[in-house]
Parts: C-alpha cells; sequence; structure tokens
C-alpha cells in the first residue's frame, strides 16, 4: 500500500512540478600538471610579492645542514628519528627532568628536510602547527595501548632507545632505553599536547595529567638543530631498526 | 563502457518515446549537447608559491600565479566553468603561520572561484580567524553535515548552492570529516558534526527536486580507508542522487576518476588531486539535451579517456 502510494505521488510530483532534468551523459577528465614551465599570471604574483618578501626575512635564516634528504616513511624514517629525538632531547633541556621516551605522531609530520641548508621556513613547513612539549607519566600498561595504537598506525617516530616490532598490527618486544617495557613501571614521556590530549585517536593518553611549559614543538626542533650547528655537526639521520616490521 | 553506452541509448529511447507521445512533455527541447567544465582542487594547504628547486620530488610543481594563469586559459575557452575546492585551504607553509590565511583566500577570489568546502586544517587557527579570512572571499564556504550554531560561522556558510550555468542548474553541497579526534575541540568549539551520507543525500535530493541537472559534493572525508571509516567510496555508493564527489583529506592522486554504482543503480564518479595545488583537475561533461521528467531513473556516464598536460 506504502509502495502504491510512493508511486502515485511521483507520478504526480513529476507531472505536476516543473523539475526536469538533462541527465549526464559523458565525462572526459584531464590533469593538469602545474609544472615550473607554466606561464604565471602577473596580477596574482604581483599580489604575493609583499607577502612573500616580509616572509622571506624570517624564514629563509639558515640554522643548519643535513647530510640526507629526510622524508616522512613507516615504520620508520630519518625525518621521524631526527623529530623525535628532538622532542625528547629538548624537553630534557626545558624541564630540567630525565624523559624517558619522546613520540611524534605520523601524521604530525608535515613535510621534508631537503639535504643541504636547513631554514626555519622548513621546520616552519615540518611543523606548522602551533602544537607544544608536554609531559607525561604514563603506567608501562597504558604505554602497551600507546605502543599499540602506533603499530596499529603503521608505526610512528620513537625517541633513540625505544626499540618495538610490528606483528598483525600490534606492537611487540617493546623496550626503553634497553629494558623490557615494564606494564608497572611508570615512564615520563614527551608527546605534542595534540596527542596528549587524545589527537590520533590517542584516547589512553588524554586523562593522564601533563607539565606543559607552553614550549613549541617547532621552536624545540629548530633549538635542536641549532644545537648540532653549534657543536660544528651537521645533522646525519638515517633508519635504525627503531621500529621493524615482522610480518 | 559499451554496455553504459548501450544502457545510455536504451534511455534516450525511453526518454525521446515519452516526448513522441506525451502531450505534457512536448515542449520542443533541441537535442543539442550541454557541456560543463567543473575545474577542481583539494587540499593546497597554504602553497601558494611553486615547491622550491630543491632536489625533492615535487620541485618546481604547484604554485597560484601559475594555476591562476592555467585557469584562465580555460575560461578563455568560453564554455561554462565552474571552480570548486574541497578543503584544507590553510596549514603547511609559513605564509598561514605569518599570515592566518589571508593571502591564500585572496588569490582564491583572484582566480574566481565558485564554492569552497572546509577541511579539518581550516580550523587550525580557529573558527573565528577562518570566518574573519572569509571577508576577503565572495564565494560560499560549502557544508551541510556540519552544525555551526553558537559559533561565528552560523551564517557564514551555506549547505549548498545551486549555479546556472547556461541551461544548466548545477547544484553543490558539501560534507566535512568528524571532528572528535581530530581537530583539538579548543579550535573547532560548538560546531557539531553530523552524519554525512545522510546530510548529503538529504541535500542532495532537495537539489534534484529543485531541478538541478546536476548534484556535485565537494567532500572532505577522504577517499577510503581499510576500515568502516566513512568516505567517499561509501558516500558513493549509498547516495541516490549525487553525480560526482570531488574529494580531498587522502591527498590521493586519482590516476583516472572512480565511477562507483549508486543506490539508484546509475553512477557516481569520485575524484581527488593529490593535494598543494600540484595538479589542476578538470571534468568536461556533457548533458543530453532532452529533458528528462523521471527524476529517479539512474544516470549512467560514460567516462572519456585521459588527458594529461
Amino acid at each position: 500500500m506504502r509502495r502504491i502510494f510512493a508511486f502515485i505521488s511521483f507520478l504526480f510530483f513529476g507531472i505536476s512540478s516543473c523539475t526536469s532534468i538533462q541527465p549526464v551523459t559523458s565525462l572526459s577528465f584531464t590533469d593538469y600538471r602545474i609544472a615550473k614551465e607554466a606561464r604565471t599570471d602577473t596580477a596574482l604574483a604581483g599580489m604575493l610579492a609583499p607577502y612573500r618578501t616580509n616572509m622571506d626575512i624570517t624564514m629563509n635564516k639558515v640554522i643548519g645542514f643535513s647530510n640526507t634528504q629526510m622524508n616522512a616513511r613507516q615504520p620508520e624514517s630519518g625525518l621521524g628519528n631526527f623529530m623525535a629525538d628532538g622532542i625528547r632531547v629538548m624537553a630534557e633541556k626545558k624541564y630540567g627532568k630525565k624523559v624517558d621516551a619522546g613520540f611524534i605522531n605520523q601524521g604530525g609530520i608535515r613535510s621534508y628536510i631537503p639535504k643541504g641548508n636547513i631554514t626555519v621556513g622548513k621546520i616552519f613547513e615540518l611543523m606548522p602547527f602551533d602544537n607544544l612539549v608536554v609531559l607525561q607519566e604514563v603506567k608501562g600498561s597504558v604505554m602497551q595501548q600507546f605502543f599499540d595504537k602506533m603499530a596499529a598506525d603503521g608505526g610512528w617516530p620513537v625517541s633513540a632507545g625505544v626499540k618495538m616490532e610490528i606483528r598483525d598490527k600490534k606492537a611487540i618486544n617493546v623496550s626503553i632505553n634497553g629494558k623490557p617495557l615494564d606494564p608497572t613501571v611508570v615512564y615520563l614521556i614527551a608527546n605534542s599536547d595534540y596527542v596528549a590530549n587524545g589527537g590520533s585517536d590517542c584516547e589512553m593518553l588524554r586523562r593522564i595529567p601533563q607539565q606543559n611549559k607552553g614550549y613549541l614543538l617547532r621552536d624545540a626542533l629548530i633549538e635542536f638543530v641549532s644545537d648540532f650547528t653549534r657543536q660544528g655537526k651537521p645533522l646525519d639521520y638515517s633508519i635504525e631498526k627503531r621500529v621493524v616490521n615482522v610480518n | 563502457m559499451s554496455i553504459n553506452r548501450r544502457k545510455f541509448l536504451e534511455q534516450a529511447a525511453i526518454t525521446g518515446g515519452a516526448l513522441a507521445i506525451s502531450p505534457l512533455l512536448a515542449k520542443a527541447e533541441p537535442p543539442a549537447v550541454k557541456r560543463i567544465t567543473i575545474l577542481h582542487t583539494n587540499d593546497v594547504h597554504s602553497r601558494l608559491d611553486p615547491f622550491p628547486m630543491d632536489g625533492s620530488r615535487n620541485q618546481g610543481l604547484g604554485g597560484v600565479a601559475a594555476r591562476a594563469a592555467l585557469i584562465q586559459e580555460i575560461r578563455d575557452e568560453r564554455g561554462e566553468v565552474l571552480l570548486l575546492d574541497a578543503g584544507d585551504i590553510f596549514q603547511g607553509t609559513p605564509y598561514f603561520n605569518m599570515y592566518k590565511g589571508e593571502p591564500e583566500m585572496k588569490a582564491m577570489q583572484k582566480m574566481g572561484y565558485d564554492g569552497a568546502t572546509m577541511g579539518n586544517h581550516d580550523f587550525d587557527a580557529g573558527l573565528e580567524n577562518f570566518a574573519t579570512q572569509l571577508s576577503h572571499v565572495q564565494f560560499p564556504i560549502i557544508i551541510c553535515n556540519y552544525d555551526f550554531s553558537g559559533t561565528v560561522m552560523e551564517s557564514k556558510f551555506q549547505p549548498y548552492k545551486i549555479f546556472q550555468k547556461g541551461d544548466l542548474k548545477i547544484g553543490v553541497l558539501g560534507v566535512g570529516i568528524e571532528l572528535k579526534g581530530l581537530v583539538p575541540e579548543n579550535l573547532y568549539e560548538k560546531t557539531v558534526y553530523l552524519h554525512p551520507i545522510e546530510s548529503a543525500n538529504r541535500t542532495a535530493d532537495l537539489l534534484r527536486k529543485q531541478g538541478c541537472d546536476m548534484v556535485i559534493c565537494l567532500s572532505h572525508l577522504g577517499d577510503k580507508y581499510d576500515d568502516d571509516k566513512v568516505s567517499d567510496e561509501i558516500l558513493a555508493k549509498e547516495s541516490f542522487d549525487i553525480d560526482l564527489i570531488i574529494g580531498g583529506h587522502t591527498h590521493r592522486f586519482f590516476t583516472e576518476p572512480r565511477k562507483y554504482r549508486n543506490r539508484r543503480g546509475g553512477d557516481t564518479v569520485v575524484n581527488q588531486v593529490g593535494w598543494a595545488g600540484i595538479q589542476l583537475g578538470r571534468l568536461d561533461y556533457s548533458f543530453s539535451g532532452y529533458k528528462k521528467k523521471n527524476l529517479s531513473n539512474a544516470h549512467t556516464v560514460v567516462i572519456g579517456k585521459k588527458t594529461r598536460e
């Protein structure tokens, strides 16, 4: 009965209303790659110029050098190792405490570092968000959930001294500074406030109290690179089996 | 493809028959084929300049000055054009850190964008900032599954917009991704995420009933996922009236538009052009010049070969 009603009302609607359409019949598509050689629009270039000039004053400052081109890869990358070391080392300096481990969410790596000079602008592209470096005291059992989240996601950057294997999207054989992860031990870890607040589906960390000095992760990375330069060292990051897929 | 073509011919024959016998439909419609060119971008992420020449994979690609010139060339063909963006206009270069989206919006206005939806990163400097930057544009922010009640965006978005392009009526709606767990709460404030499939289908139905020849959904849901997270693929299969989904979020460079069978048994096409303004997508649609009364009929689409320029 309902069906008949629907049919009749449709007929009524179809005839009485003036809605009729001209259906789509075919589609062809073109992908324009916007290449270096492309002609440019002078009006738009002119609109942009003053913004760029002002920005370049800040962003073109060279703060360091990388021996390698670094890209975001999973389960592990030189770029991720650099960033995770950066958050841990600088958190330790800023907070004056021994920090057991530092982490970066994979989705938080927003760019790459080219081989050669590292500018302030490159670090802004790598970490454009105004995320803060925060510390949390996290029990080993909760750490396991956090590592499992990283494993399910394909592997996130971890600082030197953290090792894990990924099997069937779970974290196994996790160790921190040479010792197997102990579910009863409390670890002091550094994360961005984004992750610590439950971002990237890190609900397990959300209710854990944070120590927060308002220290921008981007500033931490800039200072981390600058420290290398002050010591006369280039960045030389590569994969070192911190995170390994075992199936 | 030949099957689709046969279907189309059959449908054309049926429609033609109806035209011949029904006095109600006797209004003479010229059988001329009508066309529209849809140009689209997604996830431009503040990439106003081309990637620098630093040996990286994308060096030299993109940039708004080159995109603007290309768009102008296409407009010079004198066809009907719709220029759309699927969100994440903001965030990713120091331009955004320094100017909070002002040059991005001004550039889009100069290029003549007709509409855009909102991506999760468009919340990055806060809702109030996004609303402020909208003062630089005249095109609408189109989104139907965010309830902005009680926020500064309340009066600054549209769930859909209908564009009259020549004889064609094109309805555009937009859907955004779930914000919880993705965007910090202090940035999206009281914005309520509504189910994108229900919202999109309801809005698309409305657009079809208002006589839209084509319904386009701008989407920042992402093309597809390993799990059952809602995506363009799921939306396409669950849709009734959406002809085209212009996607984003997953930064995928499609090798060709994907075609899905929708709930009416017709075709819903999904396309996405990577990110950073490296590519501009162009979809040239042809329409049967015959008006069709039966709105619920399935529309099948033949996708032509790719040309790359």
